[in-house]
């Protein structure tokens, strides 16, 4: 640790740190672009300038380290004056786009200008232009537009030391320099809205989201992907019970800054909702219901089941993707109360991973998914039985005994509903029960189908691959007569007495602690499992951070792509 | 001056002259082959070299004017760098303008400087060298890969070389035309095979350059001094000088409006009255007006100014310019000097590598700005405002000094040669365009713009 004292003010900040984050440590925010905490220093938009005592010229405080000892003027007029000037310089060509400008309300150049420029423009020369470079996919998920770009070069660091792809570079020179793909190449790693997220400006937008909302309309809540068991930390942004996008929320021990285009854009999908009331089909045909005749006639079928068949003869089919809490009550209900199973089984999916060398049970660099779900283990954690050799699951689709009521929790459990088989075998239940937001070929045959939320409009909690417990938040409420999975359990346990109907995911969570795998001594409300809160913008997300040291030895590549420059 | 005889051009217009047998026949390669015979005695050291460069007060032409042998100590001794090798990078990106010494060396006498740096190689412990030689500079880079292949044959250069142990290698690496390679550090970028992009400071190259290994550049006409202070010791070298902070031979570039533009070559710290009288006189026999002693990046001196100004890095540091690459760019009282400004913005808004703000930004707005003026469509307050711009751009705003470059010529020039660039605002063709900037803003900011950033 050194000290270090910035405009008056002693702090102790860790060796290695620069003079940018020592004064973030100080609680004085320097308006900075280039720096970002995760990339290389490179100290090119000379917008951190700061005074040092010791050192003649005005410094980029980014590009300083620390000294045990060092005083810094942060505040001082020659320092401000430095800003302005940058800040000048950066504005004389930026277009004057805000008003149609997806990053406007979220802009570092915005933020900048407030709080270090000047309120008189001195330039009467004709602005910029990148004809043919404006507007322009880059990628399947990108839009670059040159005019606004400010040349901080987080884009092409992203791509070279956090992707390790290195699509993007430098072309031209000087004033006519932007940031564009190399020849014959498109900024389509897995990462790839990410290089948007660290944009500061509105040269990177998300082709997705662009035109959507107004970002300073959307409102966030803390969420946890759960396109795999990374479970990266996210903020579901949204506005009247419209989901508009995710965006990563930091957490420097599972997903650090980053998200996957895969998980980002499941985002839309959570507006999906076909099923808006509980659906009965009997011979008489299909026909909507309310929750109480739906969930009676769950329960007169199982008692039937257990009256005619006696135990064993209700399955109930959990989900890695239900929450621990509900797959808890899934696991109490079927396999306690009615004496049945209640088993789990999962898809391996496609790999996941993000660049997070420092996180628990990183690999080569990367955190990485082993399934294509979130919650695996928090489920078997709460009693559901993963289905293997001998489960009634197996016994069903290899043409044994077939359960006389199966219950599954979740209609989309695996993609394998896809798959017409599949779904015959699961079909020679004679009671078929589904909970579902989608239609898929599995309710379409159900008897009985009871409308659920997605994860926007739940709360609870996933264990992801390291074993950590992380929370969720409800960010929408669902439509009216819609419900979560856990609603719909605790409903349908009070028919047997099971559950008290007042429950949150709250209550069950705690409740859990004292027999769940790894939910011993945790607290609801702890910053462990909740982690950090939305940011207020994508490229101000590190802001929420404290001063670390400089960037990470491991993340820094050896050599930028060679053939930079060429055009 | 007049018995003075030429050191660094001695051959020039020798029948020849590029080739290793005439170079040898004049004495060439004579100190080299001394210290080689000495390694392994131990008569000759690495220590023993540098001490004699030290000396000598040699400091480098590239510009800067750091003192050689000073340099060459910040490479971190064995015991702290390692395994690491050291690399010397001979910089003949020349591409300041009104600057052509390098070239005449490179085109008339290769293998002079060669045995610079097979000298400074062996003083650093150097493997293997480089030189870093301007992209437009084709048949520059023919003589010199001609030179090296020579070397080679003879035994100059290569593997234990005349049985002394000593290892070298010289490679010649052709730029792509960027004056920003010319700058040490986006020197080393570009030969890495990366953008010429200047690096930030610290660490320095002779910690940490190419390749992230210990790294010294020097300039060709530095490495051409270093043969010679091996040969005739540093005493001599600093007997040429005009004293002990400015020694030995200097070329000096002639350019703009003499009779005799041209390569001069006199001792170090010759009056600026003298060099101009060995160059014929102001053209025509007009007067003088203006003078860049330096370069283009260096700030212009009127012609009372200079006259009595001994061309050397103190003499005109002291007259508030500097000396720089030597180039020397004489304007006579025909010159417009608005013009002549907005010439030079030009070149530095073409060849900012742009990744700092205020050099990207700064080096086209000063141009635009200029143009407008001398195209007669200025307004009243352009005149402060070209010196309230440049104020903001240098002095630390940026990474490397190109942007203190950029705005020298600036600010040494407006402040001169006011009444001329008032002139064509007051002729501006554009009415209605001469209000000067909005006056509503809040006082402490309308102070702070006032005062511009270095005041
Ligand atoms: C913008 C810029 C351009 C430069 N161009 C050259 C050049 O063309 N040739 C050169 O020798 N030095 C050039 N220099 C100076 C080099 O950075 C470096 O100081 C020099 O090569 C060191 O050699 P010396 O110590 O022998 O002078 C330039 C510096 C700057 C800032
Ligand atoms: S596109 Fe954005 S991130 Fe990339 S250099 Fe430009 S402003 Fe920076
Ligand atoms: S890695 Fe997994 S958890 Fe993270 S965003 Fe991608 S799919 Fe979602
Ligand atoms: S000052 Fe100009 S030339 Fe030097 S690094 Fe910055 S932008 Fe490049
Ligand atoms: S943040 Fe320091 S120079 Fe960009």
């Amino acid at each position: 640790m050194a000290k270090v004292t910035v405009d008056g003010r002693t702090v102790e900040v860790p060796d290695g740190s620069n003079a940018l984050e020592a004064c973030r440590a100080a609680g004085v925010d320097v308006p900075h672009f280039c720096y970002h905490p995760r990339l290389s220093v490179v100290g090119q938009c000379r917008m951190c300038m700061v005074e040092v005592e010791g050192m003649p010229k005005i410094q980029a405080s980014c590009t300083v380290p620390i000294r045990d000892g060092m005083v810094i003027h942060a505040s001082s007029e020659k320092a401000l004056a430095a800003r302005n000037a940058t800040m000048e310089f950066l504005l004389i060509n930026h277009p004057l786009d805000c008003p149609i400008c997806d990053q406007a309300g979220e802009c570092k150049l915005q933020d900048n200008a407030f709080a270090a420029g000047l309120p008189v423009s001195r330039t009467s020369e004709p602005r910029r232009q990148f004809p043919g470079y404006d507007r322009t996919d880059i990628g399947p998920h990108v839009v670059a537009d040159m005019t606004r770009c400010i040349q901080c070069t987080r884009c092409i660091r992203f791509c070279q030391e956090i992707a390790g792809t290195g699509e993007l570079t430098f072309i031209e020179r000087g004033g006519h320099t932007i940031v564009w793909t190399h020849e014959g190449r498109a900024l389509d790693n897995e990462w790839s809205a990410c290089a948007a997220d660290v944009c500061p400006v509105g040269a990177l937008t998300v082709k997705e989201f662009r035109f959507r909302k107004r970002v300073w309309w959307l409102e966030k809540a803390s969420s946890v992907c759960d396109g795999c068991d990374v479970g990266c930390n996210v903020s579901i942004e949204h506005r009247d019970r419209v989901v508009h996008r995710y965006l990563p929320r930091v957490n420097p021990e599972v997903n650090d800054f980053w998200i996957c285009d895969y998980g980002r854009f499941r985002a839309e999908g959570l507006n999906g909702q076909d099923f808006l009331r509980p659906v009965l089909r009997g011979a008489s045909g299909e026909r909507e219901t309310n929750w109480g005749e739906a969930l009676d006639s769950v329960k007169g079928a199982v008692d039937a089941a257990l009256a005619e068949a006696g135990e064993g003869s209700v399955l109930a089919l959990g989900s890695a993707r239900l929450s621990t809490e509900e797959s808890w009550l899934l696991a109490r209900l079927f396999g306690e109360t009615l004496k049945g199973r209640a088993e789990l089984t999962v898809d391996d999916g496609e790999l996941r991973r993000i660049r997070n060398p420092k996180a628990r049970g990183s690999f080569e660099g990367f955190l990485k998914g082993r399934e294509a779900a979130p919650n695996s283990r928090g489920a078997e954690a709460a009693g559901l039985v993963r289905a293997g050799k001998d489960s009634a699951l197996e016994k069903l689709l290899a043409g044994g005994p077939a359960p006389r009521v199966l219950y599954v929790a979740d209609a989309a459990f695996t993609y394998r509903v896809k798959d017409p088989e599949y779904v015959a075998a699961l079909r020679r239940a004679p009671v078929l029960v589904v909970h579902a937001r989608t239609r898929n070929a599995l309710t379409d045959v159900a008897d009985v189908v009871l409308p659920v939320a997605s994860l926007a409009g739940k709360e609870g909690t996933f264990v992801n691959v390291q074993g950590r417990v992380q929370r969720f938040d409800v960010a929408i409420v669902p439509p009216p007569v819609v419900r979560t999975d856990l609603e719909v359990l605790l409903h349908l346990g009070r028919r047997w007495g099971a559950f008290d109907t007042r429950w949150t995911a709250r209550d069950i969570f705690e409740r859990m602690r004292g027999s769940v795998d790894g939910y011993a001594g945790l607290e609801w409300d702890a910053e462990s499992i909740v982690g950090a809160p939305p940011s207020v913008s994508p490229a101000a997300a590190y802001d929420s951070l404290l001063a670390e040291p400089l960037s990470l030895p491991e993340l820094v590549l050896p050599a930028a792509p060679a053939g930079g420059g060429a055009k | 001056m007049s018995d003075y005889q030429p050191v660094l051009l001695a051959r020039l217009g020798k029948k020849s002259s590029c080739a290793l047998e005439t170079y040898v026949a004049d004495g060439g390669y004579a100190s080299w082959k001394k210290v080689l015979a000495g390694a392994k005695s131990g008569e000759w050291t690495p220590a023993k070299v540098t001490d004699l460069v030290k000396a000598s007060g040699l400091r480098g032409r590239g510009g800067a004017g750091f003192p050689t042998g000073m340099k060459w100590t910040f490479v971190p001794p064995k015991e702290k760098r390692g395994d690491k090798p050291v690399y010397l990078l001979c910089n003949a990106d020349e591409s300041e303008p009104g600057t052509f010494k390098d070239r005449l060396l490179i085109e008339t006498d290769p293998h002079q400087i060669l045995e610079g740096m097979m000298l400074a190689s062996f003083a650093l412990e150097v493997k293997h060298a480089y030189v870093y030689i301007r992209g437009e500079m084709v048949h520059g880079a023919e003589i010199l890969n001609a030179a090296v292949a020579e070397a080679y044959a003879a035994g100059l250069l290569g593997r234990d070389l005349l049985g002394s142990g000593v290892d070298l290698d010289v490679t010649i690496h052709r730029g792509a035309g960027a004056y920003i390679c010319g700058e040490e550090t986006a020197l080393i970028e570009s030969i890495e095979g990366k953008r010429g992009h200047p690096r930030i400071k610290p660490p320095f190259p002779a910690v940490s350059g190419a390749w992230n290994a210990p790294t010294v550049v020097n300039n060709v006409e530095t490495l051409c001094c270093v043969k010679h202070i091996l040969d005739r010791g540093p005493d001599w070298f600093k007997a040429i000088g005009r004293n002990d902070r400015n020694t030995g031979p200097k070329l000096y570039c002639v350019s703009g409006h003499v009779e005799k533009p041209g390569v001069y070559e006199a001792p170090m710290g010759i009056l600026f009255k003298d060099l101009l009288a060995m160059c014929g006189g102001v053209k025509g026999g007009r007067k003088l007006k203006a003078v860049i002693p330096g370069g283009a990046s260096a700030p212009m001196l009127t012609a009372d100014e200079i006259l009595e100004v001994p061309m050397d890095f103190d003499g005109v540091a002291a007259a508030k310019s500097m000396l720089g690459s030597a180039a020397v760019v004489v304007m006579d009282e025909t010159t417009d000097m608005p013009k002549a400004v907005t010439n030079i913005s030009k070149f530095f808004a073409h060849e900012s590598c742009g990744q700092c703000t205020p050099c990207r930004e700064g080096t086209p707005w000063l141009n635009k700005m200029l143009k407008r003026i001398v195209n007669g469509e200025g307004r009243q307050a352009d005149v402060d405002l070209l010196l309230q711009v440049a104020g903001q751009m240098g002095n630390g705003m940026t990474i490397c000094v190109f942007a203190d470059a950029a705005i020298a010529p600036v600010l040494s020039a407006v402040p001169k040669f006011r009444a001329e660039f008032e002139a064509y605002v007051a002729r501006s063709k554009k009415p209605g365009f001469d209000e000067p900037a909005p006056s509503d803003i809040t006082p402490k900011v309308a102070e702070r713009m006032a005062e511009g950033m270095h005041s």
